[in-house]
């Protein structure tokens, strides 16, 4: 039963695949509750499954953190399926409609499947595997406009994203040379700390490095943000971040755990590099696609800061912040998603004056953009301050001054677009924002959780558990 | 739920109220934000009444403890793995820093009866602002308090970029982005505090208890206070302070100039001074020099301004000057006089602000040489800015007269951790300050009140209306009673102070054995 999400998941793919052949276009409009209501079972399927177990003989393990990731990718699903409803639908215009709702949805469930299937491997193949079905399905998605723009990011996405999976299997290989196990877990016995090591590891952080968009390895990620659909580059800026960081933590922790607290430098740096490019960049972005894409950046090299120490509390801090930064993402595309479907403009100029003509969705936008910023009492608050806290406690009390002014430089750019939308006035001509259903639904969702769980301590508290749990039973 | 939560709530229920009102409502917003800061007033008044009577028994055991003893404590627990509780309490310094904000509240909220652009987004915005404030003062975990600082600072964004005027994008960057690496000082600090303790508290009061190495106050230290520092206006890091309140709209020059840069003073004071005793006597003589700088530098530059409010601005840069002066002087004649600074110094730039605002909204001119003869026109305001001008040059009977004695005091006595020959002449230097500060009230005041009208236009003006009377009325009367009777503030700060000093003297032992 560890494996039912996953199940349900591919049996829904399957069912849109087959349903969109019988269907009429009219009825098609079915696919996206049909696809919701499968990511709803699946949710509830993970709620009721035990966090501990192995499948397969070891190669399909539950952990805590495990299930946190699932959770994560699960709600982040759903989320984008109900944000991306509005542009499948029959009646959406026809410009910026999505064809073929049934494929969109199979390709990005079964791109769900692989991220969930990710959490769970134990052994390199599987991983590989599952990482390569978390990750083509994205080209595609990439390129579904047919056009100049989304060909080029289809195509670029799929040249650096095999080019990242080459560098990820030559350290696989590596590793496999070295160990002569598949076997995750039981590697950290064999490998010494020598040059090849290092090698390996490079290898495999430089591979992931590309999906978690970590400098140098970040420059596909403005090309893809902007010329995919919005509602692609919504998944991606939250999916493909947090399946690159699942690997990561699965790498860093399972297998290189014990040269983890010697590579405390490297990782500053390279987290120092990631939030100062990215974040020094996204001040000259003019296009909102682009500039989500640089915060997307520099929020990675936020993220970073948890593997300091490699304790079980940066662990903790890091899904956190990953769930934090999955709903508050959402929230900010649910509205440049809407933006784009009714006005067409992906430029932050062509924001201003929101506040006048949706009040509402303009204070949306303004507490998700808080929210990245780490504004309190915003959620996105709490998970910065504690991966700062970690950060401290390893004793790099420079790197908490240079991620602090890091944020306030983000802080910087994030209130450009409040400015645009608070002080200018709205564009002649300019009519209210009409958001469907769904949207509305899904925006209240992701504003009301990214205030909350920065509020509530439930969360944190149940994420600090597992993660302790989840090291304990590492170190055995 | 005690007093002290309610203190807290009330200007947040008030806030949820405005926003619950529709937007073309604008005479009801206004009287739902008069009375909800009205009602916070009065509960502050008996607030300040009962710790009066629960806190004057206990001034006796203040003068040996090394402990902040705290009244209305509440503690709830609430991120219970990291040691974030939600702890709120009163004492001395809090509850005299409760009473200025109150009415500078209040005030404030009269002075900006005639906003008519979206009313309702700035009294919502003017009252979140000021329950982070309060926030700030009565909380005493750290991460409580830090959010409530964030949550104090950011709405002025809107506040100045939105109902601004000049430049006003410009200054409300500035000030946000000044006062948000501050804060990421602040934050650097902070982590240090909690995990150097054991990363298990981030209560203020037990990690008063633990001992903190030297070598790590020394560093962290110049941190907190810079990063205090820069709110409260801690020369070079001054520089958001003439712009913002140029830019911004009266009430929330009011409010920051009054209250929001006093947050400053207080946090450097609270977290700076009491947890790190030995980084502050380290760091005392420098950061006196660097104060000693803002306070001339303040006044000279106040000297040359022709536009009224950066005049105030600047002279308000050399008063919170001497707030910082005297934490740095680290005794309680200097620690005394900075929280009375910070009082008095806050309902004087209060009125100032006020004031101006609604010369402003007469004259629609802010530029000094442009005005003249405007008591004949407009006694009241006339009368109420030669006031406010007098306490600011420190004359004896207001408030200011009783905070900058201390301060000056305050510095000559000095401590034994600094040359006292250096602190005796940073004290004379800064004392000079009195002559320019006399130099540029009175220049400025003959300039705009006295004289023949030099605008045929300005002889139509009117005098204060109603409730500018009754807003620049509290605000005198606070100065004069404070300035006539300083014992009853005198009495709330000084049991509150009396721990710190200790804390200073009982780790300079220590020091002087090893040097």
């Amino acid at each position: 039963m560890l494996m039912l999400p996953e199940l349900i998941v591919v049996a829904t793919g399957f069912l849109l695949l087959v349903l969109d052949l019988f269907l009429t276009d009219k009825q098609r409009d079915l696919l996206v509750p049909l696809a919701l209501a499968g990511i709803a079972g699946a949710l509830a399927a993970l709620v009721a499954t035990p966090d501990h177990g192995v499948l397969l003989g070891g190669r399909f393990a539950m952990d805590p953190l495990a299930w946190w990731f699932k959770l994560t990718f699960l709600v982040a699903a759903f989320l984008t399926v109900a944000l991306t409803a509005g542009l499948l639908e029959n009646a959406a215009p026809e410009v910026r409609k999505l064809h073929s709702p049934g494929e969109f949805l199979t390709i990005l469930l079964f791109n769900l499947c692989g991220m969930l299937l990710l959490a769970s491997t134990r052994d390199l193949i599987t991983l590989y595997v599952a990482l390569e079905l978390a990750t083509i399905p994205l080209f595609l998605l990439a390129a579904w406009r047919r056009d100049a723009l989304g060909g080029e990011a289809g195509l670029k996405y799929m040249v650096i994203g095999a080019l990242a999976s080459a560098l990820l299997l030559y350290g696989f290989g590596v590793l496999y040379g070295l160990t002569g196990t598949m076997q995750l877990d039981a590697m950290p016995a064999l490998l010494h700390a020598d040059r090849v090591t290092l090698f390996a590891g490079a290898l495999v952080v430089a591979g992931v490095g590309f999906k978690l968009t970590l400098v140098p390895f970040h420059m596909w990620a403005p090309e893809i943000y902007q010329g995919a659909p919005p509602p692609v580059t919504a998944w991606l800026s939250v999916a493909s971040k947090s399946a690159g960081l699942a690997v990561l933590m699965l790498v860093l922790f399972h297998v290189f755990r014990p040269f983890l607290h010697d590579a405390g430098f490297a990782i500053a740096l390279l987290a120092t590099a990631t939030m100062t490019l990215g974040n020094l960049v996204a001040i000259v972005q003019r296009n909102i696609l682009r500039f989500m894409a640089f915060s997307a950046i520099s929020q990675a090299g936020y993220l970073l800061l948890g593997f300091l120490g490699g304790g079980s509390v940066g662990a903790a801090a890091m899904v956190f912040y990953l769930l934090v930064y999955a709903v508050t993402n959402l929230s900010v595309f649910a509205v440049i998603i809407l933006h784009n479907q009714q006005t067409g403009s992906t430029q932050i100029t062509d924001y201003r004056g929101l506040s006048r003509l949706n009040p509402l969705l303009a204070l949306a936008m303004m507490l998700g953009l808080f929210g990245l910023a780490g504004i309190p009492p915003l959620s996105g608050f709490v998970g910065k301050f504690l991966l700062f806290s970690v950060t401290a406690q390893a004793g790099y009390h420079w790197l908490v001054g240079v991620a602090a002014v890091n944020s306030t430089i983000s802080l910087y750019y994030y209130l450009r677009i409040v400015r645009q939308m608070y002080i200018e006035a709205p564009a002649d001509g300019a009519v209210p924002l009409k958001p469907g259903a769904m949207l509305s639904a899904a925006l209240l969702a992701t504003t009301a959780a990214s205030m909350l769980l920065g509020v509530v301590p439930t969360v944190y508290e149940a994420v600090r558990t597992g993660a302790a749990v989840w090291l304990q039973t590492l170190g055995q | 739920m005690g007093l002290a939560s309610w203190l807290i709530l009330l200007p947040f229920l008030t806030t949820l109220a405005v926003i619950a009102v529709p937007a073309r409502r604008s005479d009801l917003i206004r009287w739902v934000a008069l009375v909800g800061t009205g009602a916070h007033l009065i509960l502050t008044a008996c607030t300040t009444y009962q710790f009066w009577q629960l806190a004057s028994p206990d001034i006796l055991a203040a003068k040996t403890a090394t402990l902040t003893k705290l009244y209305f404590v509440e503690r709830i627990p609430w991120f219970k793995s990291l040691g974030v509780d939600y702890l709120v309490g009163i004492d001395g310094i809090t509850m005299s820093m409760v009473i200025l904000t109150s009415i500078i509240i209040f005030t404030g909220v009269l002075a900006s009866w005639n906003v008519v652009n979206r009313t309702k987004e700035f009294f919502a915005l003017l009252l979140l602002l000021v329950t982070g404030v309060f926030g700030v003062f009565l909380s005493f975990d750290l991460f409580l308090f830090f959010m409530f600082y964030e949550v104090a600072v950011l709405p002025m964004y809107l506040l100045i970029g939105v109902w601004g005027t000049g430049p006003k994008e410009y200054s409300a960057m500035k000030l946000t982005l000044m006062l948000m690496v501050g804060s990421a000082f602040i934050l650097v600090g902070m982590l240090a505090l909690y995990h150097y303790a054991g990363g298990t508290t981030f209560d203020l009061t037990q990690l008063a208890q633990y001992h903190y190495p030297v070598e790590m106050q020394r560093w962290v230290f110049p941190l907190i206070f810079i990063g205090f520092g820069v709110l409260g206006a801690l020369y070079p890091f001054h520089t958001w302070s003439p712009d913002g309140h140029a830019s911004a709209p009266t009430a929330v020059s009011m409010l920051h100039a009054g209250v929001l840069m006093k947050l400053g003073g207080y946090g450097a004071l609270r977290i700076g001074v009491y947890l790190l005793p030995e980084g502050a006597q380290y760091w005392g003589l420098f950061f006196m020099a660097l104060t000693t700088v803002n306070i001339l530098y303040g006044a000279f530059g106040a000297i040359k301004q022709t536009d009224l409010k950066y005049f105030t601005a600047y002279s308000s840069v050399s008063h919170c000057g001497f707030v910082l002066f005297g934490v740095a002087s680290l005794n309680l004649m200097g620690l005394k006089g900075a929280v009375l600074q910070m009082f008095s110094h806050g309902v004087m730039t209060g009125l100032f602000f006020a004031l101006i605002g609604m010369v402003y909204g007469r004259t629609h001119t802010r530029i000094i040489p442009d005005m003249g003869g405007l008591a004949k026109v407009m006694p009241w305001l006339a009368v109420c800015f030669y006031i406010a001008g007098m306490a600011s040059l420190g004359l004896p009977g207001f408030a200011g007269f009783v905070a900058e004695s201390h301060v000056f005091l305050g510095g000559f006595f000095g401590n034994e951790w600094s040359d006292p020959l250096l602190t005796r002449t940073l004290t004379v230097l800064a004392t000079l300050s009195i002559v320019v500060t006399a130099v540029y009230v009175l220049r400025g005041l003959a300039k705009v009140f006295q004289g023949p009208i030099t605008d045929h236009h300005f002889d139509e003006l009117t005098d204060a209306t109603l409730t500018e009377r009754l807003s620049t009325g509290i605000l005198v009367l606070t100065l004069a009673v404070v300035g006539l009777a300083p014992g009853l503030l005198i009495d709330l700060i000084e049991s509150a102070l009396l721990p710190f000093v200790n804390r200073l003297h009982a780790t300079g032992l220590a020091v002087a054995g090893h040097v």
